[in-house]
């Protein structure tokens, strides 16, 4: 499958799972994942999805502006988003940028290996 | 070496070098080597100083906020990402930026860049 499609579709997959069912993020990491979320480090499915999950806002909607992806050797894929995250209440978004590096399993599906986010301040 | 600190040193040699010897990052670059720079991709060494040193603007200071890393996977490779803040000579307020650089090690005992992708912040 043509890398760029692949980017965009688990771009969509990710977000939509975030903003609707937080929790079930879990599916898309592994053991020896790693998140770092505004500098703070974590690893593993569990410790990750318990950091997304406890991030003080219920709910929230993320618009995607920008994708880029390219391959990174051994047959990963790494994907540069930026976007803007709006939190319910609040009257202007969030602007954030996130890196994913997906690895692919036997299934034909990807998971995250690496995944990096950091708010952009104005 | 903590991989936090030679992601640390790795960024501040690339941005000191784009700021002073923008053709001296071609060093950094090897044959395989991908560049997506504002969705403008590029591939190789030579294509990349090429398009570095085409950038519409002869000089500029970057200003780095953060820097986080992680390693990559087996081969000892390094996943950087960088935001920060690019003044432009001349213009009043700078541009935010956001950078992502996949480095992979050297027989040498040093880093190459494979991946880099470049993104500005628009407000």
């Amino acid at each position: 499958m043509n890398p760029d499609t692949l980017a965009m579709a688990f771009v969509g997959l990710y977000y939509e799972t975030f903003d609707k069912s937080r929790a079930d993020l879990g599916s898309l990491y592994r053991q020896g994942s790693m998140l770092t979320f505004e500098g703070v480090k974590k690893k593993g499915v569990e410790a990750i999805v318990a950091k997304l999950t406890s991030l003080p806002f219920q709910q929230c909607q993320h618009n995607v502006s920008t994708i880029d992806c390219q391959p990174s050797g051994a047959g990963g894929i790494l994907v540069f988003v930026s976007g803007s995250l709006q939190l319910p209440g609040e009257q202007y978004p969030l602007k954030f940028s996130e890196m994913f590096h997906l690895l692919g399993i036997p299934q034909g599906s990807f998971y995250v290996l690496n995944d990096i986010f950091r708010l952009n301040y104005a | 070496m903590d991989p936090d600190a030679v992601a640390k040193a790795f960024v501040e040699h690339y941005y000191r070098t784009f700021d002073s010897n923008r053709a001296g990052l071609a060093n950094l670059y090897q044959e395989g080597s991908m560049l997506t720079f504002e969705g403008a991709k590029t591939q190789g060494a030579q294509a990349i100083a090429a398009k570095i040193s085409s950038l519409p603007f002869q000089q500029c200071i970057h200003n780095i906020s953060t820097v986080d890393c992680q390693p990559s996977g087996p081969a000892g490779g390094m996943l950087v990402f960088v935001s920060g803040s690019l003044q432009l000579a001349g213009e009043q307020h700078a541009l935010k930026f956001s950078q992502m650089f996949h480095l992979m090690p050297t027989p040498q005992g040093s880093f190459y860049v494979l991946n880099d992708i470049f993104r500005l912040n628009y407000a």
